[in-house]
Formats: C-alpha cells, structure tokens, sequence
C-alpha cells in the first residue's frame, strides 16, 4: 500500500510541471549569431518571470521558410508564432482559417504602442487582427560619396529623375558603374519599378490598381513606370553581368566602392559590410542616402516611401500566453536592446529613441512622416501576383520587355488571381 | 545456334524462378519483405502522383481544402505560359546533348581507360568524381567559374587575350555554359557504366580478333560496342529521363535567368507552380512531364524490342 502511494506521489510530481508548462514556438528568421543571442537572453528572462512558460525559438533561413510555412502551418507541429511580412501572403493565411485572431487577447497598451499602422498591417481584410507588428524597412538610395566626388557629380542634382539620369550618363562616362543591381534574384530590380510606380501612381492609384479597378496594373501610370524604368536601363547603368548578380552579389559590388548607387533596403548598411571583400564596407563618412528622384506631374506624394513592415503572426492553436510573451517581447524595453544594436528599427514607440546610426535614424523618421509607407510589392500582392512584377522589373532592367507587356503582364496576374 | 541455346536457358530459369515463388516456404520472405518497400513506394511515389494529379484540375494556394474545381484550365495556362516554350525547347536541348556529345564521350573515355592499371585508376576517379559532388554544390562551383568579376573564365580570357562575356548573363551564352557544367557533371557516371560492360567482355575475344589482324577501331566498332549493348540500353534512358527531370544544377547557377532564358521543364513547375503557390499549376506541369516520361519508356521499349527481333 506504501509502495501505491510512493508511485502515485511521483507519478504526480512527474506529472505536476508538465501541466503547468506552456511551450510556445517562435518561429524566426534571425540568422546573425549576436541578434539570436540578443533573443535567448530576453526569452531566459521571460522564463524565469513566468516559471510555467516555456519559449522556444526554432529557426529557419529565410528562402527555406518562405518555402516550409504553407506546410508547416497545416501541421500538427505549426509554430504558435511566426515571423510575417504582413500583405498578401498573410491575407491568404487569415483566409485559409490557420491564424488566430488575437483581438481579443491583445490589450490596449500593445495596440496603441504600434501606431494605427502596426494595427492596420496585420489587421486582415476581414476585420480581425491576427498579428502583431515589429519593425519598419525603407529602401533608400544608398550612395558612395567618394565616387561622386570622383566623377563630379553633385547629390543634390539627383532630386529630380531627369537630373537623375544625367548623372548617371556622368558616372558612365567617367568610366564608373552607376548602379548596383542583383538581377538573379529579380527582388531587387523590382524595387525600381515599385518607387517609380509609387511616385507615378501614388497610394489611391496603386490600390485602385491592386483591386483591379479601371484598367488595374495597365493604366497609363503603370506604362509610364516600365517606361522611365527603360529609360534608365537604356543607359546601361548596372555593373557588368549584373543578370547573373545575386543581391549579395551587388551588395557586396557597392560595398567594395565599385559602383556609385544601389537601391536597397535599409538593411543593405550591414549587408553591404558583410558582402564585402574587406568585410569593412564603405566607411559610415563616405555613406550617404539619397531621396528617390521625384517626378514632374506623378501623383504620389514626396513623402511617401517604399518598405517593409513586419511583425509576429499567431496560429490557429496558439495560446493565450504566446499572445502575452510576444507583447512582452515586443514592448520597448526589448526591442530598444535590437534597435540600439541596429539589427532592424523596432516599430514600438520609443523602442527606436536610442538608436544611434545615422542613417537608421533618417530611416526612422522618413517612415514616420511619410504619407504612405508602401508596403514591398511583391509581398503585398501576395506571391502569385508579385513574382509577376519581379519578373517583369528583371525583364525591363535588362532591357528586354517593353513597357506595354509588362504592364499587361501584371495586369493579367491580378486578373488571374481574382478570379 | 547459339542464341537459341541462350533463350532456351534464359527461359527454363524464368520457369524455375516463378515455380519457387509459388511454394509456401518462400511466401513468408515475401510477406516479410516486400511490404516495406511497397508501402515506402505507395507512400512516397504513387500517393504524391495521385495527389500532384488531383491538384492539377483545381485551384489551389497550398492552404485549405482543395474545393475549386477549374477542369482542364491549369493545363492550358500551362501551354499558353510565355516560358513554357523555352523550358520544353531547353529540356530537349539537354535531353540532345546527354545522346550525341555526353555519351559519345563517355564511351570514348571508357574505351580509353577500360584497362587496369593504377594510373588508369587514377583518371578514372578523376572524371567520376564530379558525379559524386553534390548537384547544388556543382552548381556553385560553376557559378564561381563562370563569373565574369572574380571567376576562373575572365583569368582564362585574360591569358588568352580576350574578354569573355559574362556567360550567366548572357541569353545565348548561358545555354552552351550550362551543357558544359552538365556533360562534365554526368559523363563520369556513363563512363563507369561503360567501363564495367567492356570489363566482362571475355579477353579471349579480343585477343582473336587481334590475332586475324583485326583493327583497333574495327574492334571496338564491331565486337566491344555490341557486346556491351545492354549497358548502352540503361546509360540512354538514363540519360534521357535525367536530362527530363533535370532541376538542381540550374537553380545555384542561373534561377533559371537571364530573363526565364534558362528553364527546364523542372524549374518551370518550382519557379511558377511551387514559389507563386500556384499548386493546381505545378501539378499540371508535373502530370504533363510524368506522361512524357512513360512516353519515352515506352516508346524506348518498343523501339528496343523491335531491333531485338530484327
């Protein structure tokens, strides 16, 4: 009888912590050991403030996870929360009913610390919100200060996409690469169309677009774009095979000083540093953002800027308390640690008040005062309709497209989609 | 005479076989044996066959059940898709390439270094081992070759005294370059299929042939091309099912670019079917490759058949 009640005794001791232990998974893309490290130190502490959660932080490169998540999503092993990059792709997670809405979790103070734009990202076409918004991306136009100094060319004339071009004609003949460009990858070739389309078409005119209004994707704005797209690829301005070029490739291009320009993520300052040859980069003095050449008569707003705002979806089955470690996760005195380090620009306010890179500030405030932060395409538009446009954009960087078929060319995916 | 003995043996011992199979003592190995892989083949080849078949007449994005049917649609997107034309024109490029330079060549290095001596070995390890290396690797080895900043090939034009185009980039080029890194990467693997034919063939043959003042060409053309028939007949259709499904070597090299300049019929279906989540897409691609793949086993069988009689 002594022996029952001895095994019924550690039978429940074993079973005691089970019950109140609740594992949440995060799912992440964070790749650069000293960000990981960053994360395991707050989820650690979260752990030993909350002795009955346990996190997890299972990880996967980004291509591999773009890959795994539809499937992954329809397991029994789905993540509680994953890494998004909001838009289309989330649009069709929410609709498929493998996402949980977290209105009802979420508390005031979390919502509101994400401005109305955090909400509004993850907030899906049917009202619920199922995510939570972390940081902010600009692409910029990074440029060498040396080789404008070089071939003479003053920044200040790049304000306008005529003095645009003129300077790029300037870097061409003094023998320099204008403009850095991965083609292979096509992403990066389709952030020139999309600030074109940006400036050219604005908010209202690309979500007319979006919803197949009018003429959609082959309006004349959207012709106009692929149009001032090829004026500049007929210049030939990109480095050599840039067809061939990976974005770490022509990262690493504009990081050893060959070329004078690339647009690119805000993210490219480190990048550009580890794709180099010399893994130093171009020096922070010699760095300089330029404002994307504004055009006469186009109908977006100047302020207006082109980027990424991602964040923490939650799956069907997660938990209350995922909801509550990603809140905690999320709040300022976290994400400061992520914004000091530099690692993106945390979209909580006052998490980026400490940063102290120059141009992560600029970036900063760019995206605060900017009239319509544009979320990247060829997420927004989900992947069917957005490998379209990188396709199209690789095509009219080479040349080789003209810009009636690819506006066509999009405008059919659209069509395609909705149907 | 002698072949009729040989079909005459080959056909008792058909008998003998099947007569064992049927005795109960061998029933338990089979039960033992055989429903591991036949669940492993049912579970991982023919339900995703089914599957990749029942996608192919619906839409569908990967996520939720499958309720749209579409009939025939995805196919026609799949024939009228502007890239369509260049990935089939590629496949049958390198299906070409594998049957007149690949083999040939493979047969030539066979024929070269079927003797056994050290050094041969050596050679031989040499042009097997590119098939060892994994394909993604293969590819990036080449994309280093090939580039035309930092590769060996400017080098090369440097020596040489001309500039080389950045053959990656390039429409034209990137076709020749990719044939180039495929014949090397496989070649290898025909030639030791080849190696190991001309290896049985009995040395007493030979020696004959030689002693009546038979050429060497005569030789080979004659009595060791024809006798390692059978290994031929598997090198073709591996060839030629391989150069079909061809799928990890241009991904590292060219994603299929310049400009969707590069595709097979493989990365067709990943770039459009699997990364735009279009999977009724994807599907239909993948049953319209899978019916040219039995076409071509079949027809080959056929056609193997009938010179069999002759």
């Amino acid at each position: 009888m002594k022996r029952i009640a001895l095994a019924a005794m550690l039978g429940l001791m074993a079973l005691a912590p089970v019950q109140a232990q609740t594992v949440v998974k995060y799912l992440n893309i964070a790749s650069i050991p000293d960000e990981v490290k960053l994360m395991t130190e707050a989820v650690a502490e979260y752990e030993a403030a909350n002795p009955g959660v346990k996190i997890e932080l299972p990880f996967l490169e980004n291509e591999a996870f773009k890959a795994k998540l539809t499937t992954l999503l329809q397991s029994a092993d789905a993540p509680d929360v994953f890494h998004s990059w909001g838009g289309g792709v989330f649009y069709e997670q929410a609709k498929a009913g493998v996402l949980r809405p977290i209105e009802g979790v979420l508390s005031q103070e979390a919502k509101d610390a994400q401005g109305t734009a955090g909400v509004a990202a993850f907030t899906a076409p049917d009202g619920h919100i199922y995510g939570i918004a972390r940081d902010v991306a600009e692409v910029v136009l990074w440029y060498n200060k040396a080789l404008f100094t070089q071939a003479g060319v003053d920044p200040e004339s790049l304000k306008t996409w005529d003095g645009f071009l003129a300077a790029v004609q300037k870097f061409k003949d003094a023998g320099i690469t204008p403009l850095a460009m991965g083609g292979k990858d096509k992403w990066p070739a389709h952030f020139w169309w999309s600030k074109l389309v940006v400036r050219l078409a604005g908010q209202d005119g690309f979500n007319a677009a979006a919803r197949g209004e009018g003429d959609g994707f082959a309006g004349e704005d959207f012709v106009k774009a692929g149009q001032f797209f090829l004026q500049l690829a007929q210049l030939d301005p990109w480095q050599e095979g840039f067809q061939a070029a990976t974005y770490g490739d022509a990262s690493g291009y504009f990081g050893d000083g060959k070329a004078a320009m690339h647009l690119m993520g805000d993210w490219d300052y480190g990048a550009m540093k580890d794709n180099s040859a010399t893994k130093q980069g171009i020096p922070d003095d010699q760095l300089g953002i330029l404002p994307f050449p504004t055009i006469d008569g186009g109908k977006g707003d100047p302020t207006d800027t082109l980027g990424g705002l991602s964040g923490y979806l939650f799956s069907k089955n997660a938990s209350d308390d995922a909801v509550k470690f990603i809140e905690w996760y999320n709040a300022k005195p976290v994400q400061s640690r992520f914004a000091n380090a530099g690692y993106y620009i945390p979209i909580v306010s006052g998490a980026a008040d400490g940063m102290t890179n120059p141009f992560k500030v600029l970036v900063a405030q760019d995206i605060n005062k900017a009239h319509w932060h544009a979320l990247f395409f060829d997420q927004a538009l989900g992947p069917a309709v957005g490998g379209v446009v990188n396709d199209v954009s690789a095509d009219l960087a080479a040349n080789a497209i003209s810009a009636e078929d690819a506006a066509q060319q999009v405008k059919e995916a659209v069509d395609d989609a909705a149907n | 005479m002698a072949s009729i003995t040989t079909g005459v043996a080959a056909g008792t011992g058909v008998a003998v076989r099947r007569r064992r199979y049927m005795d109960r003592k061998s029933l338990v190995p089979l039960l033992i044996f055989l429903p591991p892989s036949l669940i492993l083949f049912t579970v991982f080849v023919v339900l995703p066959m089914v599957d990749a078949g029942t996608f192919s007449f619906f839409e569908w994005n990967g996520y939720g059940p499958i309720t749209n049917f579409v009939g025939f649609e995805n196919y026609a997107d799949v024939i009228n898709h502007r890239n369509f034309g260049t990935a089939v024109r590629n496949s049958l490029i390198v299906v070409a390439v594998s049957l007149l330079i690949q083999l040939p060549l493979a047969m030539w290095c066979a024929i070269a270094l079927s003797e056994r001596s050290v050094s041969i070995n050596i050679l031989r390890t040499i042009f097997f081992l590119p098939f060892m290396l994994a394909e993604v690797a293969a590819g990036l080895i080449w994309k280093f070759v090939y580039d035309g900043n930092y590769g060996l090939l400017p080098i090369l034009g440097d020596a040489l005294g001309t500039k080389m185009p950045f053959v990656l980039a390039d429409k034209f080029w990137v076709i020749p370059a990719i044939m180039l890194v495929i014949t090397w990467k496989y070649f290898g693997f025909h030639m030791m299929i080849f190696i190991a034919g001309l290896q049985s063939i009995p040395n007493e043959v030979v020696e004959a042939a030689r002693l009546d003042g038979v050429k060497k060409w005569q030789i080979v053309r004659h009595i060791k091309i024809p006798m390692i028939r059978s290994a031929i007949v598997v090198s073709v259709f591996f060839a030629i099912t391989g150069a079909l499904q061809l799928f990890d070597i241009i991904i590292p090299l060219t994603n299929g670019g310049p400009s969707h300049s590069s595709h097979t019929i493989v990365t067709f279906l990943y770039q459009f079917g699997i990364l735009r989540m279009k999977l009724g897409f994807g599907g239909a691609v993948s049953v319209l490759l899978f019916i040219a793949c039995v076409i071509v086993a079949l027809a080959y069988r056929r056609i193997l058949f009938r010179v069999e009689q002759n």
